[in-house]
Parts: C-alpha cells; structure tokens; sequence
C-alpha cells in the first residue's frame, strides 16, 4: 500500500478513530502487518486507557493488538501482566498511571496484548523520546480523540485517520463529517519561534500583544467568556486558549466587529469541540486557528460497516473522500482480505 | 531524633539536605531515616568512611562520577525484596527490577576495585546474575528464558511454527498459548525458589549502595563548601573559623563575604551579648546546624572544630508561629525556656541555644529572667548560649561580645547595604557586664527616619545629665 512508504519517513504516528468501530483496529493491524518485512524497530503504544472501557460497554471486540515477533511496546503493568504473547521486559517506568507503571517489551513470539499508555502530551512526547534513544524507529501511538483525555495524537509527526459507517450511515453526511476532522487537521501551525511563548500555559485565555508579548487578559476559560467580555480585546486580536474552543466561544467572536482580525491560538486541533457550523461560520467571517501542534494527514482508512451490522458501498464511499479531501483512502476490511 | 524530623526544625540543615548529590532513590530515604548519633565509635566510622570517600575523589574524581553515575539508574526495589522474602512468586517486571538491580550492584562492585581503598562491603551478587541471565548476554532486560526449560522451549517452538504455518484455527493457538504459558508459570516459581536464597544479600546490597550514595553526596559537598572533619571531645565544644553555609552562599550571591568566627563553649553558660546586626541569631543557628551536622554523621562548616556530643539540642529563636497555638511570644517562649531548665535540672546532657531571652517584656523583670535562667544552667553545668541586650547580668557568667562596628571606615559612608563589611563579628570574651550601645547609630545607618534617631537621642542626653546631676548631689 503506498501511504506506508510515507510512513517510514516518520519517527512517529498515530492511528487516530474518528468514532469507535471505525476500524482503528484493523487500520493498526494493518499497519503493523505491512510493517513484518521491515527492518526498522517499530514500538507501540497508546495515550491513555479509555478505548479499552469505552469497548467493554458497547461489548464489541476488545482492541487487543496482534504484534509481531520483535516488535517493542509499551504498555501498563495491569495490562502486561494480562497479555497474550512471550515478551522480553525492557524498562519499567518511574512514574505510574492509574493502571500501574509502564512496561516497556520486546516480543519473542508474535501475539496479542492491550496497550495504555501515559496520559498527557508531555509524557508522550518524553516516551517517543525515549524510545528513539533505545533504537526505536518508528513508534506508532493509537490514540483516542477525547474530550476528557490531556493526551493528544497531534504530538506525533504523522496521522492516520480510520473513519466510516459507525461515524455515519449517510455517504454525504460522512463525509461532511470527516471532511471537518481533515480541516482542522489542516489548520496552519503558527511561528515556531512562538511555541515556547505559550507551551507552558496551563489555562486561562491569554493575548499576544503588538510587540510580541503574552499577556493574561484576566478571563479564566473560555466558558466565562459571557461574564468578562469586556476583557478580551485589551491587548488586541490575537488570543491563545490553552483548553477547548467551543461553540458558545466561536459564537461570540464571530460576532465581534473586529471577527477578521481575530488569530486563535490552540494547543493542537483536537482542542475544537465546536459543531461544523459554527467553525466554518467563524472562518468564513474573515477569523483564523492556528495551532502549537500541526501533524501531517498521511491516510484516511475506512470501515464500510458499523456496528449494527449496516454496510455501505465501499467504492462510492472511497471515491467520495478522495474527491474531497487531498488524502488517500483504504478500505480497511478490504486490505485486511487482501492480506490474508 | 531521625534526620527526616531535624530538617523540619533547622531549615539550615534542609538546605544542606536539598543540595545533596544524591543519585538513588534509597540514598534519600536512608538519609531521611538516618538516626542522630551519641557514640562516638560510631560517628568516628562514618567520618573515616566519608574521609575515604574524599581521598578517592581527590585521586580518582572520575571513578567515583561512574560510581554515582551507576548509582543513579537504582531503583529502590525494597518491596520487591519484601516480595521474595515473603514466599510470593514475583512477575517478569519484579524479576526485571532485581536482575537489573542486581547487575548495577555488580558494576559497582566491580567499580570500587578500582579505588586505592574499598569504601563499604557489597555482596557478591554474580550467582544471582548468572541465574537471571543465563544467556550470559550482559542485558539487564529479562523474560523466562527457553533456557530455563526444555520443555518451556518445546512447547514454545510448537506454538511459533503452529502461528506461522497459519493454517490452524485460532482455539488451537490458544490452546498451545495457554500450555507453554503454563509451563512458564511452573518454570517462574522454580526461578523464584532459587533466587530466594539472595534476598538477604539483596537486602544488604540495597542497604549498602545507599549507604554508599549518601556517603558520596557527604563527601562531594564537605569538598565543595569547606566543611570539615570534627574531632570528638568530651569536655569542651570549640570551632575556630565556623561558619553558616546558607547564609554564605547567600551573601556570595550579593558578591559579599562571610566572615567566619572562632567559638568556644564549655559545660556552663555563656552569655553573648552586641549590637543589632551583629549576627548573634546566626552564631546561635550555626551551633545548632553545626551539632546536627556532627551527630548525623556530616562533616561541619569551620576551618576546625572539636565537638562534645549532646544527647539533645534545644533552640529557641523566637520565630516559631506562637499565634498558631494561641500563645502570645512572650508565653510560648516561657514554655520553651521551661523545657531547658527542666532539662538542665535533671542534668541531662544538652545543648542549650536561646535567643534574645525575655526580650518580649519589659527591660527589668527580663533582665531578672535572663539572670534567672542563666543561673540555672551555670549551676547545673548546662551546655548553654543565650544572646541578649540586656546590661547588668550577673558578673560570674561567662560573657563574649560581638565586636561590631570597630572598624576603621575611613571616609566610607556605612549604609544598610554596605553594613556588612564595617561589622566586625568576632567575638571577644568581655568581663564588664555591660551591652554595647549602638541601637541608635544602627537605626540611624539603616537610614530609618532622623525624627525617632534625634527625639531618642535627646531622652537619653537628658537622662544623663540627670543622672550626673544626681551623682553630684549625692556627693
């Protein structure tokens, strides 16, 4: 499949659904069984540990991940201890996660296992880090796009994004949908030279004023933001908001007079939790989100089939994204047939 | 008295705490839980240890940064230990810990053949090593090796050609998963009954290479601040040239200098009296660190000192939060101040450490409590320090008085921030009883308004010239 070549060019990426049952699963899978014949290190692992609770609920298949015989992973002591394969303990980590500490693994025999993972940005990117200095390659994160979740996929340099019937049964509507996800996924990553200015900032709305200088406007979330509006434009247009944007926030500037000059500034795209409509409107009046973090979009993978046993035309559903959006796209039920 | 529990009280010593090179995260616990010491055999083995230490970082600073280096990827595996010890199988992670422990105490060991001299005993651990590496491949990762078994390598050559012929059903798999993992369970609690026999040395080991981490990060920070090896007296406490290490660093930070004094105390009372600024709290605050310092096994901030061990250390400095208990600072301190001369009438063997006693009412009946107390401890041959303004103590108590500000200035005006190089804090012995006057000229240099200086200095001009008149009368 090509977009693997594009994927080797990375250090790290991450295997990011869009809903549950979009095929993350298969995708990562996928992946890893493409990778068997390569010889560079791949690790794996995940951010945080609610896929496995969210799956436990709707009762479909736990996402157990079948590795490959050298690969190393990372994963909690509580989940280590319940994996399906021989593994060889690397490290043990100091911190602990609610699950325990963090096992790192090599694999002697290909088998399953369930990955958790460190549960915020920092953490992640410090483990990435980590792993690359014991001669990792590539390490693949499945992530989770979550509201409640600190951890964002964005902080690895490459994305694979698994969508498809479970997010939608209507093609256009699912596509309206995704085409959303990859928009914001596009969105432009600001001045490096800004980054360290805001990476510290743990809440509050915070401007960036004339001579380049962050200054704390004094409004404490974006959920006040009805109480001190007063506040907001006294150093100017450009804002950064350390937590998520929503729709009441996006409302509320798209209708200030000065909406055109307004530059959001946010961690990383997964910080949006409007609705569509209310980000295209806020873009259309003339304003702007930049992000800390950009990835870059390497594949969109989809799973024709939701979980009510619904299907829809692979093909038609294919060639609707790939009309849309500048990205490839594979059917994940069809490659994995393809494989075997 | 534990270490954890004396840096509460003395924030000099949590400073020197802090600034530890400790590497291992049992090095600090051993630290915190160190016990204060009253035997001098005791204290004199941890001074020859540290001395050792010091002599193999002059010759050698490079063995000794591998040494902490090593140190540093420790794991503090007491539970584990605890595990083992208590008939409990332990999983591959716990097995990880140990053999990775196992091996870093190995390279140690391996390490301190290189010094001139062994600094602590380690035991050998490499029949632990060879069980946990039997593939002798010098990692410290770890899994139930094939080796172990021939039938845990049978059942588990089964299941990867079963996997890679793929053409059984998945049940099958399992099934051949779950019998090689049951062999390994069997071959795990085997594995555990051999290396059960190494948790006493593990427990030493763990013991040891704290010990060794402490004694490192001791020695790295004598070299480095100038302390110094006390030598252990029974009669008399003298340090020439003693100095406080966190009020140097901070005055090196302002590019100022410390000025170290020369002290000696006996079995009795000792009086000091001086100026405002002349740093009799900080003479008082030192002795404390310093006796700290000495019975936890550190050496001490002086150019030389001979320390008399105490069973106890009482300090009084008055900045407790006496509001907290509802006191006011006068009754908290009369509390305090009663503990000592409870103390000092049973004869116990303290040191005793008060600062400005009775300062906190009015000058008569505190110069009568200040008396008081002092003759308390005079007679019961109390170990003791109490620093005050007050003029007529009784004439048998030893007296030192700070120099202060005799100097020559030159034409240098003296202000608050240059104040410090003028004060001259040696202290002197001095007989005559009375505390110098120089509360006024102090105020006056810190430039505090001229107002209060004239209005005070004309009620004392006037008081004295009463006072001659009434001499003159009397004649």
């Amino acid at each position: 499949m090509p977009f693997l070549k594009d994927i080797e060019k990375y250090k790290s990426l991450s295997i990011v659904g869009l809903e549950k049952n979009t095929g993350k699963t298969e995708c990562l899978n996928y992946v890893l069984s493409r990778l068997r014949g390569s010889r560079k290190q791949i690790a794996l692992t995940s951010i945080g540990i609610d896929g496995e609770n969210r799956d436990q609920v709707t009762q479909t298949h736990k996402p157990e991940i079948e590795l490959n015989e050298g690969m190393i992973f990372v994963t909690s002591e509580t989940h280590y201890a319940k994996r399906r394969l021989f593994s060889e303990v690397i490290d043990v980590s100091n911190q602990t996660t609610s699950l325990g500490r963090l096992v790192t693994a090599k694999t002697i025999h290909s088998g399953k296992v369930m990955l958790s993972g460190p549960a915020n940005n920092a953490e992640i990117i410090r483990l990435i880090a980590d792993l690359k200095e014991k001669g990792v390659d590539l390490t693949i994160v499945d992530g989770a796009l979550s509201r409640k979740s600190l951890g964002s996929p964005a902080v690895t340099e490459a994305m694979i994004l698994a969508t498809g019937a479970a997010l939608s049964a209507n093609i256009p509507q699912l596509v309206f949908k995704t085409q959303y996800v990859y928009d914001l996924i596009q969105m432009a990553e600001i001045n490096p030279e800004l980054k360290p200015k805001f990476r510290g900032i743990e809440n509050g709305i915070w401007a960036l004023d004339e001579s380049g200088e962050v200054k704390e406007t004094g409004i404490s979330s974006v959920l006040m933001i009805k109480k001190e509006k007063d506040k907001l434009f006294q150093f100017g247009t450009d804002f950064f908001v350390s937590g998520a944007v929503t729709d009441q926030f996006l409302d509320f500037l798209k209708n200030q007079k000065q909406v055109n000059q307004i530059r959001l500034i946010i961690r990383d795209f997964t910080r949006v939790f409007a609705k569509p409509e209310t980000y295209y409107a806020f873009v259309k009046k003339g304003g702007r989100i930049q992000v800390l973090d950009k990835t870059n979009l390497v594949a969109i993978t989809i799973n024709p089939v939701s979980p009510d046993g619904y299907r829809l035309n692979s093909d038609e559903l294919k060639l609707a994204l790939e009309t849309k959006l500048q990205v490839p796209v594979f059917d994940v039920k069809r490659i994995e047939n393809a494989v075997s | 008295m534990q270490f954890r529990k004396a840096i509460s009280e003395i924030k000099g010593l949590q400073y020197l705490a802090e600034e530890l090179d400790l590497q291992s995260p049992m090095g600090k616990r051993f630290l915190l839980d160190s016990e204060m010491l009253y035997n001098e055999t005791e204290l004199n083995i941890e001074y020859d240890l540290i001395d050792k230490v010091i002599q193999s970082i002059e010759s050698d600073p490079k063995l000794i940064a591998d040494i902490q280096s090593k140190l540093s990827h420790l794991r503090d595996i007491k539970g584990t230990v605890g595990n083992l010890d208590a008939n409990l199988i332990l999983d591959d992670i716990e097995l990880f810990e140990i053999k990775s422990f196992a091996f870093h105490c190995h390279a140690i060991l391996n390490l301190q053949k290189d010094l001139k001299q062994e600094v602590i005993g380690l035991p050998n651990l490499s029949g632990l090593v060879d069980v946990l590496d039997p593939q002798k491949s010098g990692i410290p990762s770890f899994y139930i090796y094939d080796d172990y078994s021939e039938e845990l390598a049978e059942a588990r050559k089964n299941l990867r050609i079963a996997k890679s012929e793929n053409g059984d059903s998945e049940a099958k798999l399992e099934e051949l998963f779950d019998k090689a993992q049951e062999i390994e369970s069997r071959v795990r609690e085997e594995l555990c009954d051999k290396i059960r026999v190494f948790a006493g040395d593990l427990r030493t080991a763990l013991n040891q290479l704290a010990h060794f981490d402490l004694l490192i990060a001791k020695a790295k920070q004598a070299i480095q601040l100038c302390f110094n090896r006390p030598e252990l007296l029974k009669e008399s406490t003298i340090y020439n040239g003693m100095f406080h290490p966190m009020i140097k660093d901070e005055l090196l930070k302002q590019k100022k200098q410390y000025q170290a004094i020369d002290i000696e105390l006996q079995k009795s009372v000792c009086l000091i009296t001086g100026a405002n600024m002349a740093g009799k709290t900080v003479v008082l605050k030192t002795l404390a660190l310093c006796q700290y310092l000495c019975q936890f096994g550190f050496f001490v901030p002086a150019s030389q000192a001979k320390v008399s061990l105490v069973n106890r250390i009482m300090l009084s400095v008055g900045d407790d939060q006496s509001e907290l208990n509802g006191l006011s600072s006068f009754a908290s301190e009369m509390m305090n101040v009663n503990q000592m001369v409870e103390v000092s009438q049973s004869h116990e063997n303290v040191l005793v450490l008060v600062d400005e006693l009775a300062r906190t009412t009015n000058p008569v009946e505190g110069l009568a409590i200040v008396n008081a107390v002092a003759d308390i401890f005079y007679q019961n041959n109390t170990r003791s320090v109490i620093t005050t303004h007050y003029s007529g103590l009784n004439p048998y108590f030893r007296k030192l008085r700070v120099k202060g500000l005799d100097k020559d200035f030159g034409d240098q005006r003296i202000t608050k921030n240059n104040i410090n190089s003028y004060m001259d804090y040696s202290l002197v012995e001095d007989n005559t009883g009375e505390v110098p006057h120089e509360a006024l000229r102090i105020a006056s240099l810190l430039g505090i308004n001229k107002e209060i200086v004239e209005k005070a200095q004309n009620q004392l001009n006037m008081k004295a010239s009463k006072n001659k008149l009434e001499v003159i009368n009397y004649k």
